[in-house]
Order: structure tokens, then sequence, then C-alpha cells
């Protein structure tokens, strides 16, 4: 077997080799060296599967898309007995509330940060506006209000509630980045709007769950 | 959800999360997500070999997977129902892009694609030097074409007669973009090591 005839074989080639193949094998280094440098790669490739970790957003975008459609169905509420009924409704109102104001600061934010009349303003200007000390108070004094209520309702609750506001405000940190690096950039402006409904939305879920 | 639902969530076999998806439980949804996201995403990202489309495509292909589980009665393995739904995601996004998924051509090689000889050069094998970040970067410099059939066969395990089934071509087209794939792959990943042997 010449290596013209081998090579003209060679796709076709699973793991056995008939016997002139291996003969040839045996005999040319060339070739010999071409199909161990075709099974490293083949075997290297194998590892690649599964290695790489989306971002959490991608799991909130399917969560987020799940309850719109109505594919996910509230549980029935377990024990609403051992639930104090005024507890319950002192804090059944911040439900709403808590999406409204998110949604609203998130609009107040979006056409004071990225708007097209900030583009002529100095940047020291605009990041001391969006950093602003007591926004930024008002939020985290919201966030921790909201896991208190949660680990006070759910304790094992608290920690994935902390994980996923933490997740939620790194992407709002980066959408304002992002927005604020090209206020004309429409994704971005988009990607900031979705930021603050996804944060909305967790607020939802976390008051919505925790109540009885 | 309450502490026993979410303790059960996440000790939830892939059987009970894919019945309890069915009646609508969020916690099974995620469970089955978390069970499979990595290899969805892997083969989304290493397929558009870009990460914002690979994202938007694990999402499209976990929305469509949870839109049809209450169709699922068991009869091929999960992992299997779920890979195939990804791929096809994929192969659509790239259809709708007229992007090309196996070139045109049935088994024609060029010179260019034939297996080079190069009598007298001492190049020591490949074996045992390829590392995984070498061979990612150098799947991502492939043709799309070849880079799709070699991600179905050698990444994810599938036979070339489900990849014919798969992208629409021949059993003996895929076995041809295959070899060449993996040709491309040994010209790329030595020319890489030689360029390295020559760095001070």
């Amino acid at each position: 077997m010449t290596c013209e005839e081998f090579e003209r074989v060679l796709p076709e080639l699973g793991s056995r080799h008939s016997i002139e193949q291996e003969e040839h094998l045996k005999s040319c280094s060339a070739c010999s060296d071409l199909v161990a440098d075709l099974n490293a790669i083949s075997q290297q490739a194998r590892h690649l599967q599964g290695s790489e970790e989306p971002s959490p957003w991608v799991w909130n975008s399917i969560e987020v898309a799940l309850r719109q459609e109505g594919l996910v169905r509230q549980p029935p509420q377990e024990h609403p007995l051992l639930h104090p009924p005024r507890l319950s409704w002192k804090l059944r109102w911040l439900v709403p509330a808590a999406a409204v104001f998110l949604v609203v600061l998130g609009v107040l934010m979006h056409q004071r940060g990225v708007g097209p009349a900030r583009i002529a303003q100095p940047a020291g200007v605009e990041t001391a506006d969006l950093h602003h000390p007591n926004q930024a108070e008002v939020m985290a004094g919201d966030d921790l209000q909201l896991l208190d209520t949660v680990g006070s309702r759910m304790p094992s609750m608290r920690a994935a509630y902390e994980e996923n506001l933490r997740a939620v405000n790194a992407y709002i940190q980066d959408a304002e980045q992002s927005a604020h690096s090209d206020p004309n950039d429409e994704v971005a402006q988009q990607y900031l709007r979705n930021a603050y409904e996804q944060k909305a939305m967790v607020y939802e879920m976390a008051l919505d769950r925790s109540l009885p | 959800m309450t502490d026993a639902k979410k303790q059960q969530g996440s000790k939830l076999s892939e059987a009970e999360a894919i019945e309890r998806a069915k009646q609508g439980d969020a916690a099974a949804f995620e469970a089955l997500y978390s069970l499979h996201k990595r290899r969805v995403y892997s083969l989304c990202l290493r397929m558009t070999a870009n990460t914002a489309a690979a994202e938007d495509l694990t999402q499209e292909a976990f929305l469509q997977l949870f839109r049809k589980i209450g169709t699922f009665r068991g009869e091929s393995a999960f992992s299997t129902w779920l890979h195939r739904m990804a791929v096809n995601v994929v192969l659509m996004q790239l259809r709708k892009k007229n992007l090309p998924i196996v070139p045109l051509e049935e088994n024609i090689e060029t010179e260019e694609e034939a297996p080079r000889k190069e009598p007298g050069a001492e190049d020591p094998r490949l074996a045992g030097s390829i590392d995984r970040m070498q061979l990612q970067r150098s799947i991502s410099a492939l043709p799309p074409g070849y880079r799709m059939i070699f991600l179905l066969h050698d990444v994810e395990g599938y036979e070339h007669n489900e990849i014919a089934e798969m992208v629409g071509c021949s059993i003996g087209n895929s076995k041809s973009q295959l070899h060449k794939a993996r040709m491309k792959l040994r010209e790329i990943l030595r020319a890489s090591r030689a360029e390295k042997a020559t760095k001070p």
C-alpha cells in the first residue's frame, strides 16, 4: 500500500485498520504520525464538551420568559394558618410598591443617565450623578430590607436571594457602564431597562414567595 | 417556595425533575437547566464563536425544551432529546443568517486540502502537546462548515448517520468534512507550535 492509497481511505477509517493498512503504518512514519496526530486531536476534543458556563442572566431571562408564558405555576400555599394575617397584610403592599419603585427608578436613571441631553455633559459630572450616594444608599437599604424580610420568613432562602440580588446589581452596573460609554446605543439602553425589570422581578418573587 | 420544596428541588433526580417540570414546577425547571446548561452553552458557543449569540441560543434551546416538555415520553434519553434540540436551534439560526453549515461540494478534495507530506521534515507528533485553549482557538479558526461537523462528531459524540440527518448531507460528506476539519486543525496546531518555538 502506498501513502497516496492510505490517505485516500483515511477519512473512512475507524479505530480498526486492515492488515495492509497496519503494515503500511508500521513502515511509514509520516502516515503513522498523521494518524497519531488526528487521534490526539479527536481525543482532546472530547474534553471540550460542557466546559463553558453561561452567565447567570441566561437563567434569569429563561425564568422571566417561563413566567410570562405561564409555564410556571405558583405552588399552592401550604400552611396559611401558620402566618399571622396582620403581618401578611402589612407586608403585602410592598410587592407592587417595590416593583413600581424599581421600574420608576430605572426609568428615571435611564432618562438622566443615558438620554441624548447628557451627551454634551462632562464625564466627571455624569459619573458623580450616576453614583449619587443617596440613591445608592436607598438601593442598598431596600435590598437589605428585602433580605431581612425573606430571612425572617424563610432563612434558608436568604442566601439564594442575596446571590440573586448581587448578580442583578452587577448586571445593572454593567448595563449602566455600557449605556454610558455610548449613550446613543439602543441595545445598551435596552439592556439597562431589562436589568431594572429583572431586579423588579427579583423583588416581586421574593416578596410573593416569602408571604403567606 | 417552602424550605422543604427548595431542599427537594436541589436533590431532584432528572426523572423527577422532568415530571415536576411537566406540572410547571419552577424548581424543577431550574434543576434541569442546571444539569444541562454547560453542555448546551458550550455547544452554542463553539458553533457561533460569539458569547452573546451563544447565550441567546442557549436561552432559546431551553425555552423550546420547556415548552415541549409535556410531549417528552422518555423513548430516548432526556439529554439526547435536549441536545438534539439545541443543535437544531443553532442550525436554524445559522440557516437564517445564511451561514454555511456544510460546504456544498460532496467529497471534492482540492490539492490544498489534501494531506501534505514534507519529506525530510522531522516534526514531532502533536500528541501530548495540545492544550485545551490551543485547541479551542484552533476550532474557532475553522471554516464554519468544517467546524460544525467536527463539533458534532468529535466534541459532542454524534455518529455520522445522525449528523447527516441533522445537517442534511450525506454520510460520506460528513466523514469527508470531518477528515478535512481534523487535517486543518493539525495544520493550525503545528503552525502555532512552530511559531511558539521560534519565539525567544
